[in-house]
């Protein structure tokens, strides 16, 4: 029987089904896992930065750029897994926060030791634009990746979602977007150092760049904005608004048909989800250590969606997972069988998508669900989740 | 939420931190440092797939081709030498995380890479941060010193400004007008500011140059070269098209020139960036005499070059590796020339520590492929190297049409930026 | 350029004439006609290096005016082997090697193949000089009708660089009217400053029949000339020819315009078109159609490199061979995808898109590690490089041509498939009411599966058609894939008429930003016009008729 006919695991198509079928199960583990991991950063971060446990700061920043990529992975479901909206054009959103973290780092680097960035230097700049204001101070910073991402979101989400481009239109229109803007900042005369993006930043908070002290705060910071957002959404997603989003999911003309302004709902899932790849984004860029357009590749937004539809699109966990699990292979093999690569991610796709149709996270539940056809074949109950989910996807 | 239990919570926390704990500090204890195994690790940063893979991929397998001559001598220090590949995939922030995945867990004695200004800028940081060794194969736009690097390839100042006043003499065709066109980033557009002020030192009118900007990757040439040749029909004196796309820009460029009609000898392409392995594939009996300039080409005539080329001919022979065996470029004696330094001043320093590496550095040379004993520079980590403009044939690759009398003393900072 | 030829030619001739005054002593007192060419001089010249040879092809075409026919032939033998890097010097005098054979180069007789002899390299300055030395002699010496044609061409855009005695002597020998004529054309520069004023307004109307920029720009520089003020019948004759000439100037940049946006266009369709026709039958989008289009490429590839050893006198003509056989491995290759993975999730759209993405990335890996990342050796046969001069400054391009040809073609056969085949007919029908169909009767899964393969084989033919325009390695698809994407959304799902207006709108809008804005500029705001009219009109210009996707 193929995947697309026979009933799979349960989608949390509402929260009632959720706490029947245990849900978001591995949701305990994994945010005891993700505060285990800050834990013990922290505590061991003392002794790492001396070094004689022999704790590697790279393996420390690696954990790092995970968290990143799993709170990415998590916008990215909170749109896709539970508003039902794909989008291959997340990157743009990643990209706005690591840019303008990018300009914090630069404008306070140069506040503090007073040396002019490289960047500045090939740009022919002998000073800051004035769009680049006040960027050395980090609140302002913070409340600009907000802002900016959010509008930018807000402004396409309101006129998508109003013309009701939607499903696979919206998913290219994304992708085309986030291609657009790679193309744009390519340009050196757009002014964030086109190709080469910006690099060189000194100063991070008062501590110089690769000292082990930095490496595991923003590490520890990584790890403590993941579980806020792993703590937020699994209160946001199992209380009402949590459910209307599900509600809209699975059907929206009904929905809009019951009174609710379905288009709003949307926007703020989608602004919610822009925002928190863009905090993302500028947890990411620090860690590594430069920006560029590179990050707008709409390779990199599909690869996105890709960590989701693995780990498991609708749970929490599973974004997380996913994210973590394929970039840790990433990693991994990147020194050792680089030339694999593209063939264990394209082989794990197609498996995940033929065989596991919501991604690890089903695994155990579709092994079960092999166990439990002879007893009792189809219920009422899974007919409609199969249902719902073939709407849903 | 209200289904969590703070005891189980607790408890598995405590698991995972010990867990995790543990296994970061695991790598610490199964990686032994390099020197017990008897082996020096070198790290390769060459994109085999990507925008990139064309061209820069071969010089991993000179990398490899190197490090096995060097084992066939005894290895250096009596150890052998390890070549690491990876794969950055033209992705310049991979660059970065890839470069420092080997300085810091597979602690590589030196890394070579990056073929783009991109990507070296990327990994720059990574090398200065960790005082790692970037050996740097290709040429580039100058304005930069770092300790970190060692720049094996020319500044502009001595390859790329003799081959514009070859142009402007009467030897080359007397130019007087430039159409300057290359791919959007900062290497062409720093050499293009180089240029521009080193033309208005010539008493060259900003009238007379013409400057044009690619996206990475462009192929669609035709609108281009139509602006050339309205550029070309007006008046005031020679036209000459200084080209800095790079990648598979270059010879889809030629392409559209040679089908629009344009002769080397109405406009000639100085290709910065141009090399035999770009012709692969194309006519070039229409494109006879552009030129492009190097610090090694091909055609040199030196018992270093004919070895060189059987070298290759025998690895790729030998190795099975998807490369033409009859095309050796720039780039690859580069990064011969670069793990040969390396070796060099590690047997000169006594160790494979990389301050004391660095201070071997100064003077140490030989005489390369190109036929010019090229030297390491006291003041900086620059290479002394010759300098070759090269006329295409219609064989696909370049006959030398002039060389530098001696290898010019490089000048990293440019005097007309 | 000529004028700097010209000058240069002029006094190096100058320099060659006093070095050979010497020799022409002794060339009397063997009582040969004066005007002999200098063989072993001239030869020595060529291997003298840059000074002496420029001094000795200018020298060369400065006698070739008195030169006797054998001379004449003799140089041109000495020409086209230093053209064709077969000239080898040695001391003295030089040889000429062929296929291990070699002669002499002044007294013609068979000699011992040499050591090590220096290949004589031209520089910039001296090809140009060589160019038209050759194509000078190949107008006083070659029967060939094509090479004279080339030689034509050629002068004719360089008119002041050869000596108008050169083209007296060439207009005796010219063996049709037709030739005469053009080589009269070529003397009007000459003619232009000639003290004979009907020669002279004979002259700005041959000027004015040839529009385009260079000789709008010389005719220009008419009216700074003295007569212009005082010669009313001159001035007229001058002012018409300007006014004309730029007309004509003006007409062709249009067209030029006009026809970059056609050939861009082309691709831009053929590249779509496959896309569309699966798009508007199941709504899935193909992320491999980029791969396709490579694979097609590769296939004509392997096609190629059969023809060439199965049949190599056909090698020219293997773009033509190949489509049946492009045709026939990518439509197979779509129908085993679609057999294998896009079965599975019709019901899934989204999961779709992940599933040919990472199709598509197997793709460009295996072709990576199987082929290479070089780009492939296409032999280029004669219809598909150069290109010729319509009008003024239009020129035509072979390859892009043969783009725009074939996109027609394809055109064509997609729309008769789709109208005039039974298979057609049942895609549309499919297309319109999936359900209903079925419910008719129709095998909807069959026909999905022909579909798909009847979009990758189109795909198949894209690469085929690109191969002599593009690189192709295995990321060309890459390129193509978000604007494809873009046309088909623009132009309304499932329509070829949506397909073919919206990739002419979209080709022509970014070939006329381009010269504007730069190229990035142009494809930004073309795809940005594009996002905002689909927040307009989501359903495309042509929306298909039956329920929304």
């Amino acid at each position: 029987m193929s995947a697309a006919t026979t009933p799979a695991g349960a989608l949390p198509a509402s929260p009632g089904l959720v706490r029947r079928f245990g849900g978001d199960g591995g949701f305990r583990t994994v945010t005891a896992l993700v505060a285990a991991g800050l834990a013990a950063i922290l505590v061991f971060g003392g002794a790492l930065a001396g070094g004689p446990l022999g704790l590697s700061p790279y393996l420390v920043n690696l954990v790092g750029q995970l968290a990143a990529f799993a709170l990415l992975a998590l916008a990215l479901d909170l749109i896709w897994g539970f508003a039902g909206i794909l989008s291959l054009g997340h990157g743009l959103y990643f990209a706005i926060g690591g840019y303008i973290a990018a300009m914090h780092l630069l404008k306070h680097g140069f506040a503090v030791s007073g040396v002019v960035p490289d960047f500045m230097q090939f740009m022919g700049w002998s000073e800051f634009p004035a769009f680049w204001w006040g960027l050395e101070s980090f609140p302002y910073a913070l409340l600009l990746v907000v802002l900016v991402s959010g509008t930018v979101a807000f402004l396409f989400g309101y006129v998508s979602f109003r013309s009701k481009v939607g499903g696979v239109y919206f998913a290219i229109i994304t992708q085309a977007l986030v291609y657009v803007a790679m193309l744009l900042m390519f340009r050196n005369d757009t002014g964030f150092g086109g190709n080469n993006g910006m690099t060189g930043f000194s100063v991070i908070f008062g501590f110089p760049v690769g000292s082990a002290g930095l490496t595991v705060g923003l590490t520890a910071a990584s790890l403590a904005v993941l579980l806020t957002a792993l703590l937020g959404l699994r209160w946001l997603m199992t209380g009402r608004y949590g459910r209307l989003v599900l509600a809209c999911r699975d059907d929206e003309v009904r929905l809009r048909t019951l009174g609710y302004r379905t288009l709003w709902l949307k926007l703020s899932v989608w602004c919610l989800s822009a925002v928190l790849a863009a905090v993302a984004g500028m947890l990411y860029v620090p860690q590594v250590g430069i920006i560029n357009p590179r990050l707008l590749s709409p390779e990199l937004s599909i690869e996105i969606a890709v960590w989701v539809a693995i780990g498991g699109r609708g749970y929490l966990t599973g974004a997380v997972l996913g994210a973590i699990f394929v970039n840790a292979l990433k990693f991994w093999l990147a020194t050792r069988a680089p030339e694999l690569w593209p063939f264990i991610l394209s082989g794990l796709v197609v498996l995940v998508v033929l065989l596991l149709p919501n991604g690890f996270s089903d695994a155990g539940r579709e092994i079960s669900r092999l166990g439990d056809r002879r007893g009792r074949g189809r219920t009422l109950e899974s007919l409609r989740r199969t249902l719902l989910r073939e709407r849903g996807a | 939420m209200n289904k969590f239990s703070r005891r189980s919570f607790l408890r598995t926390s405590g698991l995972v931190a010990a867990g995790i704990t543990g296994s970061l500090a695991m790598p610490g204890l199964i990686r032994p440092s390099l020197a017990q195994n008897g082996s020096v690790k070198l790290g390769c940063l060459f994109s085999s797939s990507g925008t990139m893979a064309n061209i820069e991929g071969r010089l991993n397998d000179v990398v490899k081709m190197a490090a096995a001559e060097l084992n066939a001598a005894g290895g250096v220090l009596g150890k052998t030498v390890e070549v690491i590949v990876s794969d950055p995939a033209s992705d310049w922030p991979l660059y970065a995380q890839t470069g420092r995945q080997m300085l810091q867990q597979e602690k590589v004695a030196a890394l070579f890479g990056c073929w783009t200004s991109v990507s070296r800028k990327s990994v720059l940081p990574v090398v200065e941060q960790d005082d790692g060794l970037l050996f740097y194969p290709l040429h580039f736009e100058g304005d930069e010193n770092s300790k970190n690097v060692v720049y094996v390839n020319s500044p502009p100042a001595s390859s790329v400004l003799p081959a514009v006043d070859y142009l402007m003499s009467e030897d080359g065709v007397s130019a007087k007008r430039f159409f300057l066109l290359g791919s959007d980033y900062v290497w062409p557009r720093t050499i293009n500011k180089q240029l521009k002020g080193y033309f208005a030192s010539k008493g060259i009118e900003p009238a007379a140059i013409r400057e044009e900007y690619v996206p990475f990757g462009f192929s669609n040439f035709q609108t281009l070269v139509n602006q050339i040749r309205e550029f070309a029909d007006g008046t005031g004196g020679q036209p000459v098209v200084i080209l800095t796309t790079v990648g598979n820009s270059i010879p889809d460029f030629f392409r559209e020139f040679a089908n629009q009609g344009i002769l080397a000898t109405d406009v000639p392409v100085l290709g910065l960036d141009a090399l035999e392995a770009d012709f692969e594939g194309l006519d070039t009996a229409a494109l006879v005499g552009h030129l492009n300039c190097w610090a090694y080409l091909q055609a040199v005539e030196a018992p270093e070059n004919d070895k060189f080329k059987a070298d290759w001919a025998a690895y790729v022979g030998a190795n099975n590796v998807p490369y033409r065996p009859d095309v050796v470029i720039d780039p690859m004696v580069s990064a011969y020339d670069s793990v040969k330094l390396w070796a060099m001043a590690a047997e000169k320093a006594g160790n494979f520590d990389v301050p004391e590496v660095r201070s071997a550095f100064a003077g140490i040379g030989f005489k390369d492929p190109s036929g010019y004993d090229i030297a390491m520079t006291a003041d900086n980590n620059y290479v002394s190297r010759g300098v070759f403009i090269g006329s295409l044939n219609a064989q696909q690759s370049f006959d030398i049409l002039w060389q530098s009398e001696g290898t010019p003393k490089p000048e990293p900072f440019s005097t007309f930026g | 350029m000529q004028k700097f030829l010209d000058r240069w030619g002029r006094l190096a001739a100058a320099v060659f004439l006093i070095a050979v005054a010497g020799f022409s002593g002794a060339a009397r007192a063997q009582g040969t006609d004066a005007a002999a060419l200098d063989r072993p001089g001239f030869v020595a010249g060529l291997c003298g290096g840059a000074g002496p040879m420029a001094q000795a092809i200018a020298g060369g075409l400065e006698s070739l005016a008195a030169a006797s026919p054998e001379d004449v032939t003799w140089m041109a033998g000495i020409v086209a082997a230093l053209g064709a890097r077969q000239l080898r010097c040695v001391e003295p005098g030089g040889l000429i090697l062929t296929a291990g054979a070699a002669t002499d180069a002044v007294t013609g007789a068979t000699v011992s193949p040499p050591g090590s002899p220096r290949t004589p390299v031209l520089n910039l300055r001296s090809r140009g000089a060589v160019e038209n030395l050759e194509a000078a002699l190949t107008l006083l010496s070659s029967r060939d009708a094509p090479s004279r044609q080339r030689a034509l061409a050629l002068l004719s855009r360089r008119p002041d660089a050869v000596p108008p005695t050169v083209f007296a002597r060439a207009t005796d020998l010219a063996a049709t009217t037709a030739e005469r004529d053009a080589i009269a054309e070529l003397s009007v520069i000459a003619a232009l400053s000639s003290p004979d004023m009907p020669a002279r307004l004979a002259a700005i109307a041959g000027l004015a029949a040839e529009p385009n920029r260079r000789t709008l720009l010389r005719l220009e520089t008419l009216r700074e000339d003295p007569a212009y003020g005082t010669d009313t019948a001159f001035r007229d004759t001058v002012d018409a020819a300007i006014a004309d000439s730029s007309f004509w100037v003006k007409l062709s940049s249009v067209l030029s315009v006009a026809y970059n946006g056609i050939s861009y266009a082309s691709i831009l369709f053929i590249a779509a078109l496959g896309l569309a026709v699966i798009f508007g039958l199941m709504g899935v989008i193909n992320l491999a159609q980029g791969e396709f289009i490579m694979l097609g490429a590769y296939t004509a590839f392997m096609v190629q490199e059969g023809v060439r050893s199965v049949a190599p006198g056909l090698i020219d003509f293997y773009l033509i061979i190949a489509v049946p056989f492009v045709f026939l491995v990518t439509a197979l290759l779509g129908i085993l995808v679609e057999a294998t993975i896009v079965r599975h999730l019709y019901r899934r759209p989204l999961m779709t898109l992940l599933a040919t993405w990472a199709v598509s990335l197997f793709l460009i890996n295996l072709v990576r590690v199987t082929f290479g990342t070089q780009n492939l050796q296409f032999v280029t046969p004669s219809y598909v490089t150069g290109g010729f001069t319509l009008v003024g400054d239009f020129i035509v391009t072979y390859n892009r041509l043969f783009a725009i040809v074939f996109a027609a073609a394809v055109l064509a056969l997609a729309w008769f498939v789709l109208q005039r085949t039974g298979l057609g007919l049942n895609i549309r029908t499919v297309t319109q009411n999936r359900d209903m169909a079925g419910c008719i009767g129709i095998p909807t899964r069959r026909v999905d599966r022909l579909a798909f393969g009847l979009g990758s084989g189109l795909a198949g033919l894209a690469g085929l058609a690109l191969a002599p325009i593009y690189n192709v390695n295995p990321l060309m698809g890459t390129n193509f894939i978000i604007e494809s994407f873009m046309v088909v959304v623009l132009g309304g799902v499932g329509t070829i008429g949506g397909t073919l207006i919206a990739s002419l709108g979209i080709g022509q809008i970014n070939v006329m930003i381009e010269p504007l804005y730069g190229a990035v500029a142009a494809k930004v705001i073309v795809l940005l016009l594009i996002i905002a009219f689909i927040q307009w009109r989501p359903e495309g210009l042509f929306p298909a008729p039956g329920r929304r996707k």
